[in-house]
């Protein structure tokens, strides 16, 4: 039945490539969509109400971003690192690591240009710091924030049910999307033993496979919504 | 000895509890082992220490007796000939299909292998017409049923010709037929040489086809 190459033991030698660097790369992103699980902040006796919280949020944002003036950007950064040390070492460290990531990026980003013209160099530390107190308010904003109150305060805005469902559900299961990518990804890495001149195309396939399953899972959660007497009015969890 | 894990503990993380602590297994060359144990006891997670996948915490796997970690791993050469020589059919096949076409799927392995043409088209038609999906071939994997998936998965693992074929749950949704067809398909397997190691629960197959069995949990 089975035909004859099959039955042979092969001494396989595989054959040089290069750029492994797609799948690498699409790998590290999968795993960071898989550890994006939506962690509920935690709110203190005195905590603000979420929604006072949340427009407090957006206006830090709005100043230190359309701000020019290097003192209002001090004032807010020494507030918001004075809020930041209130809280707990380990929403601290949540909190710092996303602030690194952030950092990282816009400094790899602005070096080029710093390096080509010095004179750029304090124009970007603004920019880089306006970075850092932008994500620092935000990881506070999420560290301390439950996550059935934001939507509550969604709600009180009159934001549309279905709108707080898609941001709900997109936060709460981007984590699946990621696990799939990394599986697909392995499923890529373990068949891919020799030399593959059609890399983009392997990557093309693992992006579609997503998407087309992410699609197929928010259909059958809808459905499985719809059965248990969903009615598109969605009050949040 | 093919396969072997000595006094192997692993955890997925810090300060979680280990999937299993201390296991010991010997898979002979040209055996079939069957691998049981209940939801959760770690069959998924010892099949992916074997494929390389994941590392031992503790202990260690040697593979045709070379210890297998990350920085054995790391060396591209080494990888690719290990992953060749080890083929791993999932659980779940929809994570394992990836390309446009049933035929691009089964011959993606092949194509990289420095074969000609002529040895990878007939090794995609061998593998469609054994698993009888000649009729598929132009279709896209994605669209098919779940059992279409799971042979169409299976045959792109095959065309690769691997020496150990790690298969979990490959009886899982098959009707009687197909998996009366698939016992025989993997006993030629090994009558050829192979090793298999399966994850099943089906006390019938074991029988039938296992030449151990290793029961985690």
């Amino acid at each position: 039945m089975i035909p004859e190459w099959m039955k042979k033991t092969e001494d396989y030698v595989p054959p040089a490539d290069g750029g492994a660097f797609y799948y690498r790369t699409l790998k590290s992103l999968g795993g960071i969509m898989s550890r994006l699980r939506l962690e509920s902040g935690r709110e203190g006796r005195f905590s603000l109400p979420a929604g006072v919280r949340l427009l407090l949020m957006i206006a830090l944002i709005i100043l230190v971003s359309v701000t020019q003036n290097n003192l209002v950007i001090m004032a807010v950064g020494a507030a918001v690192l004075v809020r930041l040390a209130m809280m707990s070492a380990e929403d601290i460290s949540a909190v710092v690591k996303a602030v690194l990531v952030a950092v990282i990026m816009a400094v790899v980003i602005f070096a080029p240009a710093v390096i080509m013209d010095p004179a750029r160099l304090w124009n970007s530390l603004r920019v880089v710091a306006k970075i850092l107190i932008s994500v620092t308010l935000v990881g506070i904003f999420n560290r301390t924030t439950q996550w059935n109150h934001l939507t509550a305060v969604l709600r009180k805005a009159h934001i549309p049910g279905t709108v707080i469902f898609i941001i709900d559900i997109t936060f709460r299961y981007i984590v699946l999307l990621g696990n799939l990518m990394q599986d697909l990804l392995t499923a890529v890495s373990l068949r891919s033993i020799g030399r593959n001149d059609k890399k983009y195309n392997s990557v093309g396939g693992v992006m579609g496979v997503t998407f087309l399953r992410g699609t197929e899972m928010n259909k059958e959660m809808y459905e499985a919504m719809q059965c248990r007497g969903f009615t598109d009015d969605y009050e949040g969890l | 000895m093919i396969i072997e894990l000595k006094n192997v503990s692993f955890k997925y993380e810090k300060g979680a509890e280990p999937v299993f602590t201390d296991l010991d297994l010997k898979v002979e060359e040209g055996t079939c082992l069957a691998v049981t144990g209940d939801n959760g006891s770690g069959k998924t997670t010892l099949f992916r220490i074997i494929n390389g996948l994941s590392f031992p915490d503790k202990g260690e796997y040697l593979y045709k007796g070379t210890v297998i970690n990350e920085a054995y791993l790391k060396d591209n050469a080494c990888s690719k000939r290990f992953h060749k020589e080890i083929g791993y059919l999932f659980q779940n096949p929809d994570t394992m299909l990836f390309n446009s076409s049933v035929y691009d799927e089964v011959a993606f392995g092949p194509r990289q292998m420095g074969l000609r043409d002529e040895e990878v088209e007939e090794r995609v038609r061998d593998c469609l017409k054994l698993f009888e999906i000649e009729d598929l071939a132009d279709k896209v994997p994605y669209h098919l049923s779940g059992g279409q998936k799971k042979w169409v998965a299976l045959a792109s693992v095959i065309a690769l010709n691997p020496e150990v074929l790690v298969l979990d749950e490959p009886f899982a949704g098959l009707d009687s037929k197909k998996e009366a067809w698939l016992v025989d398909f993997l006993r030629e397997l090994k009558a050829a040489g192979k090793t298999l190691i399966i994850a099943t629960h089906k006390e019938e197959i074991i029988k039938d086809l296992a030449d151990g069995t290793f029961m985690l949990g």
